[in-house]
């Protein structure tokens, strides 16, 4: 009767409660005990309560006991044909009950004809012969509501399944059979560790007969003529009804319906019409009219009305109400959630969990199984807690599930590799009943539109090769400049080689002869995801608790390869990804490998991507997107080394990674793009702060200061006579800004940075150095102490808010380049540059 | 799992799903499940003269092999993290 484990309740007869008689008492009056299960989602009081389920709200208060209503399934038939209706005042509601069971066993014989007409392909046969289509019902019932809703039948049975026993049980359907003679499965949510699911397996061959049954139910406007037996076998079939004249012909006009049913239209709409309209139905109902006018008052129309509405309401909820029983509905749960759940959420569901926990600002408030349970709950349209809205309980009974899902789970793969003799033996059917599943291709290894052919992957070796060969013949940049450093290199020293390398690499923004002298793009891509595979695993391993070893990933960073002309580790650099895996590789290194790495980084500084864009010099007029790109290295790579410098690194190391710069690079290049100078000033100014801290508690050796003083020397030899190259022209600012558009928040060029860095030069230096500093960016100076003045002037004529935005740029102005003046004593204000007192 | 995953993560989310049909459903999204299936609340449709029939319909069951692109949001998308969950899903599958 029922689909998966409810018939092993009532033995092989399959009493269910619901189903066996709708109306009826059944298990109540049987006296039958109910299991947690039913109790629990309110299915043991709605069986005992089911027939009169709302009816005070249905039908008023003052309807008499065993007064049954019909909810409109076109049961009327089977019970008020059987039991006229001048019997039902008499009979108590047990006996109502008990014969409703009466009924239903009758109905069980009747089921065990098999329904030819869903297992042939061809025209159903003939059935019994008084079958009423679902149509002609369908209509009687509509015209019955429309006089008033007056019958009283009890309520219909909602719509038998098809028993399995009238259906061929295929004879390799052993353990089914078995099953159903054992004794009935202890109820899940009592036993939640008990063998449940493989029941549920043996029963998947009774699932499979029981769906058709299903569509029974659907209302009539599906596919009407396609199942009579579903009515058929739930009205009773020898009775005539008494003093329906035109039932006889009805039925003979319906006869050789059953040929025609496969086409879902009645060839003879207006006859049916006629028919649906005529007789039975209006006798009935008067006689039923006349026998309700007894009993109660006349309604009024207003009553009777929403009466009707009631009425629909109920039907509608009542309609397929215990199709399922609530193990059905726990094994259709398991089974979807069984698709869902993963052992470990954070290897299958990675995006999804993570994505909440930095939604929810990293706190991880419930277990993942909870929060399942809850999500499912909340999305599949269970009612929580059922009738009695107990949502705790509901939640808790949904872990449960999601526990056994979990364990459902975990058997798959088992249960795939098993498959082929499970169909053997006749008990693999399962998978069929919820939709096709196959094993090659399921929600979780998803057909794929792109295959690519593992055997083009080639090894890193490889592509490397090629790439390297591939810059051999095509004349790149990068080859062309290898020539002509072998025309004429033979008396260069290494140290102008570099340089001479360095500024041939500016010549062109494109990267690609750079990455072509580390390695190649491809290589230099795959490097960068096999840093990237490293990270997660590392953080993955972080996470669970596990020990990390950063092995591997400084291996790949490839930071001391000294195969390639450009460090590997820089040309990763030129890739947006590979920026912003930085402060993630950081977490992972250890205080002498970021050293080591940031060393490499200053020394090869030249060949970055990034200084090349952002030096007006090789890039006078970026592009949007390098702008974006400068930005990014600016907030990612270049607070790493902020961090790195003010948090772990002492004097000595700071110095180094200053000569590291100046010896490989050609400084006063580096120094007209914004990034170059931002990295110089974030060097000298941590060691001038250093220099100050040290002043006061321990005072550096004077070795260490000797040592300073020297690079200083150099780094300001390499800069003196082009200390105004800091300064971008016009052209390049204004192009900047343009680019930068409305998204800016500022519509000019920002110079803070230029000054923060003459400030800091100024600070570590001394009198003289100042001065020349002073001498050279003199012009600048005064154009910037101009440009706050006629800022001042034009404010003066402009109103609201564009003076007030003018005369702050200007107040900003003079902050700016206060930065350096101050430094040296002086201030600039009002146009005029004064000492500082 | 990478799509359900990240469906998921658009749940309660407004979204235009367009369907092989043509028809473009902008609405809730309610709930995903593993065959992308999705179900929408408060649709509504952009071409109502030519879809009169999804007028009335409040909320909508989405077959997921019927879906031909959701459109959504740039800012409930997190990026990097998909990043990252599509380098696992790579890694996984080379184990």
């Amino acid at each position: 009767m029922s689909f998966f484990g409810k018939r092993s309740r009532g033995g092989a007869k399959g009493r269910h409660p619901q189903q066996q008689q709708g109306g009826g008492a059944g298990a109540g009056a049987g006296g039958e005990p109910l299991d947690f299960e039913e109790t629990y989602r309110g299915y043991g009081d709605y069986g005992q309560e089911d027939g009169d389920y709302l009816n005070d709200e249905t039908f008023g208060d003052n309807a008499e006991l065993g007064n049954d209503f019909d909810f409109g399934h076109g049961v009327q038939q089977q019970e008020a044909v059987p039991q006229p209706p001048q019997q039902q005042p008499h009979v108590s509601y047990v006996q109502a009950a008990q014969s409703g069971i009466h009924t239903a066993q009758m109905d069980t014989s009747a089921d065990l004809k098999p329904m030819a007409s869903l297992w042939s392909t061809g025209p159903p046969a003939v059935q019994q012969p008084h079958i009423l289509s679902m149509e002609e019902i369908e209509r009687q019932q509509r015209q019955m509501q429309q006089q008033g809703f007056m019958q009283a039948p009890p309520p219909p049975p909602p719509i038998h399944p098809m028993t399995p026993q009238g259906y061929p049980v295929p004879p390799s359907d052993a353990p089914y059979q078995g099953f159903m003679q054992g004794p009935p499965p202890p109820p899940p949510a009592t036993a939640p560790n008990a063998p449940t699911a493989p029941n549920m397996q043996q029963f998947a061959p009774n699932v499979q007969y029981g769906m058709p049954g299903q569509q029974g139910a659907y209302p009539p406007a599906f596919n009407q003529g396609a199942f009579p037996g579903m009515y058929q076998a739930s009205s009773p079939a020898p009775v005539q009804p008494q003093g329906a004249p035109d039932r006889g012909e009805l039925q003979s006009e319906l006869q050789p319906q059953p040929q025609s049913q496969s086409q879902s239209q009645s060839p003879q709409p207006e006859r049916e019409q006629r028919l649906a309209s005529g007789q039975p139905a209006q006798l009935r109902t008067r006689l039923q009219q006349q026998q309700q006018q007894q009993r109660r008052e006349p309604l009024s129309p207003e009553e009777q009305q929403r009466l009707q509405v009631r009425h629909a309401k109920v039907e509608k909820i009542l309609k397929h109400a215990g199709l399922m029983t609530p193990r059905d509905k726990d094994f259709i749960t398991r089974y979807q959630l069984s698709q869902i759940v993963t052992e470990d959420p954070y290897d299958e569901d990675f995006y999804f969990q993570v994505y909440k926990i930095i939604q929810r600002g990293g706190v991880v408030g419930e277990s993942n199984k909870g929060l399942i349970a809850r999500a499912y709950l909340e999305h599949s349209g269970h009612r929580l807690g059922g009738r009695y809205k107990r949502a705790d309980i509901a939640l808790q009974r949904m872990q449960n599930q999601v526990e056994k899902a979990v364990t459902v789970a975990k058997e798959r793969p088992q249960k795939n590799k098993n498959k082929l003799e499970e169909e053997a033996s006749g008990a693999g059917g399962r998978e069929g009943v919820l939709g096709k599943v196959s094993t090659a291709m399921n929600s979780k290894t998803p057909r794929r539109q792109l295959q690519i052919p593992l055997a083009n992957l080639r090894s890193n070796s490889e592509i490397e090769a090629s790439e390297l060969e591939a810059s051999a013949k095509v004349p790149t940049p990068g080859a062309l400049e290898e020539v002509t450093q072998s025309l004429d290199n033979v008396e260069i020293s290494q140290k102008s080689r570099v340089r001479r390398r360095s500024s041939y690499a500016f010549s062109s923004v494109d990267h690609n002869s750079v990455l072509g002298r580390s390695g190649g793009r491809k290589f230099v891509l795959s490097l960068i995801e096999t840093v990237y595979e490293e990270v997660l695993e590392l953080e993955a391993n972080l996470r669970s608790g596990k020990e990390t070893n950063n092995q591997k990933l400084w291996d790949a960073l490839h930071v001391n390869d000294d195969v390639y002309e450009v460090c590997p580790f820089v040309s990763m650099l030129t890739f947006d990804k590979g920026v912003k895996i930085m402060p993630r590789i950081f977490n992972f290194l250890d205080k002498q490998q970021k050293l080591k790495s940031l060393q490499m980084f200053f020394s090869e500084l030249s060949h970055l991507n990034i200084i090349i864009i952002s030096s007006y010099k090789t890039n006078p007029t970026p592009s949007d997107a390098q702008l974006k790109k400068i930005d990014l290295f600016q907030t990612v790579f270049l607070k790493i080394i902020v961090s790195f410098l003010s948090s772990s690194s002492n004097f000595i190391e700071i110095m180094g990674l200053l000569l590291h710069l100046i010896k490989n690079n050609n400084v006063s290049f580096i120094s007209t793009s914004k990034i170059g100078l931002n990295l110089i000033t974030v060097l000298i100014s941590r060691a001038a702060l250093i220099r100050q801290d040290t002043n006061r508690s321990n005072v550096l050796s004077s070795p260490e200061i000797s040592t300073w003083n020297e690079i200083y020397d150099k780094l300001f030899t390499a800069m003196e006579s082009k200390i105004v190259a800091v300064f971008p022209p016009a052209e390049y600012t204004d192009r900047v800004v343009h680019a930068a558009g409305s998204t800016a928040p500022t519509k000019y060029y920002d110079q803070a940075y230029i000054w923060q860095f003459l400030a800091s030069l100024a600070l570590s230096g001394k009198l003289n150095h100042q001065r020349i500093i002073i001498d050279e960016v003199r012009d600048e100076i005064f154009g910037t102490i101009n440009a706050a003045e006629e800022m001042r002037e034009q404010a003066k004529n402009t109103q609201g808010a564009p003076a007030d935005d003018l005369l702050y740029r200007r107040d900003k102005l003079y902050q700016d380049l206060n930065l350096f003046l101050n430094v040296m004593g002086l201030i600039a204000r009002d146009g005029e540059i004064a000492e500082l007192k | 799992m990478l799509f359900f995953s990240f469906f998921k993560t658009l749940v309660d989310q407004e979204v235009v799903v367009e369907l092989k049909n043509d028809i473009e459903i902008k609405g809730t999204l309610q709930s995903v499940d593993q065959f992308l299936n999705l179900k929408l609340d408060n649709i509504s449709c952009d071409d109502e003269t030519k879809y009169p029939h999804l007028s009335t319909v409040r909320n909508i069951f989405i077959r997921g092999s019927t879906v031909r692109y959701v459109y959504l949001n740039k800012n409930m998308v997190d990026t990097n993290l998909l990043q990252d969950a599509t380098r696992r899903e790579a890694m996984s599958e080379k184990k």
